[in-house]
């Protein structure tokens, strides 16, 4: 039994552009289902193109729920698009949708939003900062190139077909760990450098002389510790208490406010 | 200084292009170091556009949208820091602090958006079982729409319309409370970071915490490339060696089963 392919290279090239527009009707009732039908549509035209109630069936199925993460987001479609191509059965390709699209998005989120985000705003802001304009550059390149990837990982998606599956299942956990290492590593770094809590006080010791709490003590011992300690008290705010980014938003601003008028800071 | 009419109008435009790219999670040109630099260039003033830009970007590198949630808005606190410190003349700290209610706003506009494009759906669903493929194509285009317009007005009320208002507010402020923010401005991005370990952090990753963290105390960086590259290899080494394992435990097993099939049970005990 041989199957037609209906698909050339070109159409899941095009494909992999297209998952750009995944989010175009993002609401809370669907999340991205009709971006995400959207994208597929040129393709399932070509495969469904002697067959409208295979094409009207399958827009339906692809408009159900879906929330996925935008830049990995082609992997799932061309793996699901081949097997669409292949007249596989619609329950198996819903199956692999619903068993994959939060997977993905969980691997997405901790490579994209947690790991790559920390470490080229991180570069490019310590050029930037400085009145580089190397530093937005470097970041809108690095972004670019991460953009093209989605072809990429369309094509694979794709090719693998259902080898995908089992190889997404294996290694996953791995690189979501790996990841972490990276970012943790970098978020280490950042909080050293880009969180800052000058303490103003001074000391008279006898003879007149002036001391400066910050320069004497904190920057001699550990320069960086209070942005640590502060970084630290937020994430246990966050964690444990569960409370909202902006109540700690605004509790910090009121809080720099009164230390800056009692002089602390 | 002042903002000119065609400047004021050039940000709006910007606006509806990187509002579009943010909604679309794209191309990335929505961060606020972008932004502020793009802002920062409609103003003449790269330089400003920069320095604020990178200050906002690190405050607002936990605020993601990962998993669905909607953070405060990245793209109004990149115009708005830029445009705070250009027309009030405050610097960049204080205007961190000053962008915030701007990025609340955008929020909640797109909070909005998130709700009552549900009913954009029912449409969706009558064209699906229709197999009418240009009325999917029409929805999508009018949510992208309405979206990108919205951030052309309220970038143009904020930035052309309110800057009177808003460097008489300032202008209006005591000097401490202008240094108060200055202070928040140079703590914020704590917030950001206590954001991402919420959800990166677990007890295996402190070692990698304090390494980041030491590295970054001691030694003398121009910037953070090293740092990324010291963390690559302690990745690396983590993969590499769990790779490792996986495939000997794997191995392991194999051996184990062969062994009971040959019901040799003295073996390796």
């Amino acid at each position: 039994m041989t199957v037609s392919k209906k698909l050339t290279k070109k159409d899941i090239t095009k494909l992999g552009i297209r998952s750009s527009l995944l989010q175009g009707s993002f609401n809370y009732e669907r999340m991205q289902a009709g971006g995400w039908l959207l994208a597929q549509l040129p393709a399932l035209e070509k495969i469904y193109a002697d067959d409208p109630e295979g094409l009207k069936l399958a827009m339906q199925d692809n408009l159900e729920f879906i929330n996925t993460h935008p830049n990995l987001v082609g992997f799932l479609m061309g793996l699901l698009i081949s097997l669409e191509e292949n007249g596989e059965d619609r329950k198996l390709i819903k199956g692999l949708k619903l068993a994959l699209f939060g997977p993905i998005a969980g691997i997405g989120d901790a490579i994209f939003w947690f790991t790559l985000l920390p470490i080229i705003a991180g570069i490019s802001c310590s050029f930037a900062s400085q009145g580089l304009i190397i530093g937005p550059i470097i970041f809108v390149s690095c972004y670019f190139a991460i953009w093209l990837f989605r072809i990429v990982w369309t094509h694979m998606g794709y090719n693998l077909g259902m080898k995908s599956f089992e190889m997404l299942q294996e290694n996953s956990d791995i690189i979501a760990n790996s990841a972490t290492i990276l970012g943790v590593t970098v978020i280490g770094a950042l909080i050293a450098n880009y969180v800052s809590i000058d303490l103003l006080p001074v000391i008279q010791v006898s003879g007149g002389i002036e001391v400066g709490i910050q320069e004497a003590f904190v920057d001699s011992i550990f320069p960086k510790l209070l942005p640590m300690v502060y970084t630290l008290l937020m994430y246990y705010f966050l964690k444990k208490k569960q409370v909202s980014p902006v109540t700690l938003i605004l509790s910090t601003i009121a809080f720099a406010i009164f230390c800056s008028y009692i002089g602390l800071m | 200084m002042q903002i000119s009419l065609i400047q004021g109008l050039l940000l709006a435009l910007a606006a509806i292009i990187i509002g579009i790219d943010y909604w679309l999670e794209a191309f990335f040109i929505f961060r606020p170091l972008v932004v502020s630099t793009i802002t920062g260039i409609i103003l003449g003033d790269l330089k400003l556009g920069l320095t604020t830009g990178a200050l906002t970007e690190l405050a607002f590198a936990g605020l993601t949208p990962a998993g669905g949630t909607q953070p405060p808005n990245p793209v109004l606190a990149g115009f708005m820091s830029t445009v705070i410190a250009y027309t009030a003349g405050v610097n960049a700290e204080a205007a961190l602090g000053l962008c915030l209610p701007f990025s609340f706003l955008m929020q909640y506009v797109i909070l909005f958006f998130y709700s009552t494009f549900s009913f954009f759906m029912n449409g969706a669903d009558i064209a699906a079982s229709n197999g009418d493929v240009a009325k999917i194509k029409r929805i999508n285009i009018q949510t992208i729409s309405i979206v990108a317009l919205s951030y052309g007005v309220v970038v143009f009320a904020s930035t052309y319309l309110a800057q009177d208002l808003m460097s008489t507010l300032v202008n209006a402020m005591p000097l401490l409370l202008i240094h108060g923010l200055e202070v928040a401005g140079g703590i914020l991005p704590a917030i950001g970071f206590g954001m991402l370990l919420r959800v990166m952090m677990k007890p295996l990753y402190i070692p990698y915490l304090i390494i980041g963290f030491l590295m970054a105390n001691f030694i003398n960086m121009s910037n953070l490339l090293p740092v990324a590259l010291l963390g690559t290899a302690l990745a690396l080494f983590d993969f590499f060696g769990t790779k490792n394992r996986k495939n000997e435990m794997k191995n392991a097993i194999k051996e184990i089963s062969i062994n009971d099939e040959g019901g040799n049970y003295n073996d390796g005990i």
